[in-house]
């Protein structure tokens, strides 16, 4: 196959050559590399590549996947990084319009009409950059006589790959793992992998989240060794009884490879680490067991027992080949006949905060301290929920949360705020996805690509089907999605109060954003047709968070409100050496000479930028204390 | 000086002030400046000009949102230009009106009394314009109670706040008081935590936008501790004391190296310049920060400032030895 320039302009080519998501487990090839912490199958890409700035389309290198191109005039670039963190392009803040605005007149394919495609939008435009990106690499000895996959774990906002010359794949969504398989072109020696990274397709129309705009491949790249039989999805269901005591465990495992006389050790141990299950059976290409559990340990914020999962693959002469961990917990959500809300019983209360990924150094290239600093800040100041957004985060800060007893919300990436609403008002003509069929398998795919990933982690408690995205169709079909894949959670989407025409048919909460508490009291007071959740209140922005006392009493007014998330966990603002006294300051949206921007709009944490606590954290650690449940 | 009247206080009948003496502490009350002029204690004056009335705070972007700096502009002209209209003065009870000459020719150079009281009114740069005074007592060991009353008049935008700033010639080592953990506001101070604090400089809060900041409610007693001076003679490092306290109500209070309005024009924090004063303010009413949204939603109505209603509020200020 070879790529195709155009599938940057049209909706309904998002994953090309692209391998099915997968839940987000590592595979070890022996139990002592799980103590050490490192799986030899994996090798990281992470570090220097060459890299070419082009910034159009019109004016990137041709044939720069060539084995025989000469890479010897590009630039150095660091992965993980955007590309704008390191001046190559210019930094922009922007929160709801599109990032062009006033600047090219866009209308996203198919809003206006079957016929209106726009050809070239995106791939003939004049403000879409391209990051044209070699990296060579040999792969480790060890590698050898395994099938070689590569995992792109975050890549802003469409990127086409190949390796030594040949296409291998093309991949939209920026904040799902990509993972292609390239065991066929695979040479001895040196390969070349070549990735173009542009920061515009049709996929802008749909990430068009208020934060900075960035293009690039900004997460790990890593290359996998696959294991002779491999474990390529691991979907476990534990289920609580309504007594709170008893338990099924049901496992479903898919297997991949020569399976002959293959076996598959399946173990778990319990929190006090004695074995609950140690089961040995016939590897298949799809393995389901279950077991009953008379007295399961629970899982919660206040105590977030984890259960260990263990399986281990042992080839023809008993030799093991490969090995899987995981931790998972068993909780009971429920949500009763009279819009209640409990998790083991106990009616659910987020003392929630939004977190986008940031860094003040990074942006979005969040380092693994910068994820812990955060853990202890929640855990400091009784915050007990967060909701990822407004896409899905970085793998690790969901075994993060899974530990620490965060309650998540898991956020679909989909925004198409400037597509529905122009300064401040409702305004759908042009509205994507809503129910137009070419926006509907994109959206659809990156629902299952969070599901896929992150199905196993006791801590999501919601599926969000995405932010500010107006209602259709399409929204409905992504929960409906969600709904036919697990039972075990609830679903989430705040577009049903923007228009109630889809109300009954997504989301099994009443979601707003900055409902006053009276309108909220209102709500409630009156029949309500579900419970109540704020996805999105309390805006932090600046010197902000005053009247939360107003806020958590309706907890004690109604059963039926859940809390929510502050708006939001951190400040968006980049250190930058200050032109005139050489400081490092902190600077924010508009500070880059980009326009239009929304300013000083990005900084609305309770914490700063640098994560240092605003004031404001005692207030909110003081009720969010209080109303612990 | 009588040095067998040590608990009286020395007055200085001038003519453009007042002067205020005791054994550790000489004050002066100018006629022409609108308030006390000299706050000197132990040597280390703490005035770098005459306290003025704040009603001005820094544009949080709350407030920015909800368009209340707009409704309440006038307030931000009557931070800067609001002037006293006149003072009268009042010693032992007895009404002396101005007592500049030839009034206060029958005075000597050894006059004494237990108790003096100045009352500079003001009329605020608004329109309409309304009345403040603010009433300055001295009493024995020179105990400086002073009082600002606020006249509501109907047809003023809410006020954005009331004080009284102390804008002091240097920067304080820092200071410590006893009231609330945190920067409070009357809509923020539940997880305030009620102690005696210490708090090294005048440290900003590093709000992307400088904006109204450094708010501690609920506040009994505080003392600003500062070792430098701007007097050419004076080679002392001694750190010098200032102590507010309550007298009815607990007070609010900031202590920063700003005026709201140095603050309100800065878009990021490098712009402020360097630090080379203090400014404490205390505060009689604070208007809430709120949080709802940054774009409309005001206040909650409690913590709204009328300006149409009478505000008074008080505290002392003690020189300590």
């Amino acid at each position: 196959m070879t790529a195709k320039l155009e599938w940057l302009d049209d909706p309904t080519v998002f994953r090309v050559g692209k391998l099915p998501a997968h839940s987000d487990h590592t595979v070890y090839r022996s139990a002592a590399e799980i103590t050490q912490g490192e799986s030899s199958l994996i090798s990281s890409l992470d570090g220097t590549w060459r890299f070419h700035f082009a910034k159009t389309p019109a004016e990137r290198l041709l044939n720069f996947e060539d084995v025989n191109f000469n890479t010897e005039n590009f630039d150095d670039i660091q992965v993980p990084g955007h590309i704008e963190l390191q001046n190559f392009g210019q930094i922009q803040y922007i929160n709801t319009l599109y990032p062009w605005e006033g600047k090219i007149y866009r209308r996203p394919p198919y809003a206006l009409g079957p016929d209106k495609t726009y050809p070239g939008i995106f791939s003939e435009a004049s403000d879409n950059t391209v990051g044209q990106y070699v990296k060579t690499f040999t792969l480790p000895e060890n590698f050898s006589g395994h099938d070689v996959h590569i995992q792109f774990d975050g890549v802003e906002e469409a990127m086409y790959i190949w390796l030594n010359g040949q296409f291998i794949g093309y991949s939209e969504d920026s904040f799902s793992r990509a993972e292609f398989d390239l065991t066929p072109y695979l040479v001895a020696g040196e390969n070349k992998l070549a990735v173009e990274v542009f920061k515009y397709s049709t996929a802008a129309f749909i990430e068009d989240q208020d934060m900075f705009r960035f293009s690039g491949i900004f997460r790990s790249v890593n290359l996998i060794a696959i294991p002779q039989v491999n474990v390529v999805d691991v979907h476990l269901k534990p289920v609580v009884a309504a007594d709170l005591h008893s338990g099924d465990l049901s496992i479903g495992l898919t297997l991949a490879g020569d399976l002959t006389d293959t076996t598959a050790q399946i173990t778990v141990n319990n929190p006090r680490g004695e074995t609950v299950l140690d089961r040995t059976v016939t590897a298949e290409q799809h393995i389901q067991l279950s077991e009953a559990f008379d007295d399961v340990a629970l899982w919660s914020h206040r105590q977030p027992d984890l259960y260990e999962l263990m399986i281990t693959i042992f080839d023809s002469d008993k030799q093991i080949v490969a090995v899987v961990p995981y931790n998972f917990g068993f909780r009971r959500l429920v949500k009763d006949d009279d819009n209640r809300v409990t998790i083991n019983g106990v009616l659910l209360h987020l003392n929630g905060v939004n977190r986008h990924e940031w860094s003040p150094v990074g942006g979005r290239n969040v380092t693994l301290d910068e994820m812990e600093t955060d853990i202890e800040i929640f855990k400091e100041n009784n915050i007990n929920a967060v909701r990822t957004s407004h896409y899905p985060n970085q793998i690790p800060w969901y075994g993060m949360c899974d530990e620490a007893g965060i309650y998540m919300m898991a956020e679909t990436n989909l925004e198409s705020h400037g597509s529905w609403q122009k300064m401040g008002a409702v305004e759908p003509s042009y509205n994507i996805p809503g129910s137009i069929p070419e926006w509907l398998d994109v959206v659809l795919d990156r629902a299952k690509s969070n599901f896929e990933q992150f199905k196993n982690h006791p801590s999501i408690l919601f599926w969000s089907l995405g932010n500010e995205s107006y209602t259709g169709d399409n929204t409905v079909a992504m929960d409906q999605y969600f709904k036919s894949v697990d039972d075990s959670r609830l679903t989430h989407y705040e577009g049903i109060f923007q228009n109630r025409v889809d109300e009954d048919r997504m989301s099994d909460v009443e979601s707003r954003m900055y409902a006053s508490p009276a309108d909220i009291k209102d709500y409630l007071s009156n029949n309500p047709k579900k419970p109540y959740l704020n996805c999105e209140y309390m805006h932090s922005m600046g010197n902000s968070v005053g009247g939360f006392d107003e806020y958590v009493q309706l907890y004690d007014e109604f059963d039926t409100y859940l809390g929510g998330f502050i708006w939001d966990y951190i400040d968006q603002a980049l250190y930058v050496t200050d032109e005139v006294t050489g400081k490092q300051v902190l600077r924010y949206g508009g500070d880059f000479d980009e326009r239009h921007s929304d300013y000083e709009f990005s900084g609305d944490g309770i914490v700063f930028a640098n994560r240092q606590p605003k004031p404001a954290i005692q207030e909110v650690s003081y009720y969010y204390g209080r109303y612990d449940n | 000086m009588d040095a067998t009247i040590t608990n009286q206080l020395q007055i200085v009948y001038g003519d453009g002030s007042l002067g205020v003496q005791g054994e550790n502490f000489h004050y002066l009350f100018s006629y022409e400046k609108g308030g006390l002029e000299s706050l000197n204690v132990n040597g280390k004056e703490w005035l770098y000009r005459v306290p003025k009335l704040t009603f001005w705070r820094a544009t949080t972007d709350n407030d920015r949102g909800s368009h209340f700096s707009t409704k309440s502009a006038a307030w931000f002209g009557a931070d800067m230009f609001t002037e006293a209209t006149s003072v009268t003065v009042n010693v032992d009870g007895k009404e002396l009106g101005l007592p500049i000459a030839p009034e206060n020719n029958r005075f000597s150079a050894n006059e004494h009394a237990d108790s003096v009281s100045l009352t500079y009114t003001f009329l605020t740069a608004t329109t309409p314009e309304t009345t403040v005074k603010v009433i300055y007592t001295v009493v024995a060991n020179g105990q400086l109670n002073i009082q600002v009353d606020y006249t509501g008049k109907a047809g003023l935008p809410e006020l954005p706040t009331l004080g009284l700033r102390f804008v002091m010639p240097t920067v304080a080592d820092g200071y410590s008081y006893a009231g609330l953990s945190g920067e409070t506001y009357p809509d923020r101070m539940t997880g305030g935590q009620i102690g005696t604090y210490e708090v090294s400089g005048l440290p900003l809060t590093p709000y992307i936008v400088p904006q109204e900041m450094g708010m501690h409610m609920q506040t009994s007693s505080l003392t600003v501790s500062r070792s430098t001076s701007l007097n050419n003679a004076d080679t002392s490092t001694e750190v010098g004391l200032l102590t507010f306290k309550q007298l009815n109500e607990p007070f609010a209070f900031s202590a920063l190296p700003y005026t709201a309005i140095e603050i309100e024009n800065a878009t990021h924090i490098e712009e402020l310049p360097v630090s080379r004063r203090t400014v404490v303010t205390i505060y009689g009413e604070v208007r809430g920060v709120g949080g709802i949204d940054s774009w409309g939603t005001d206040v909650q109505p409690p913590y709204h400032i009328s300006a149409e209603t009478d505000h008074t509020f008080d505290f002392t200020i003690q020189p300590t030895k």
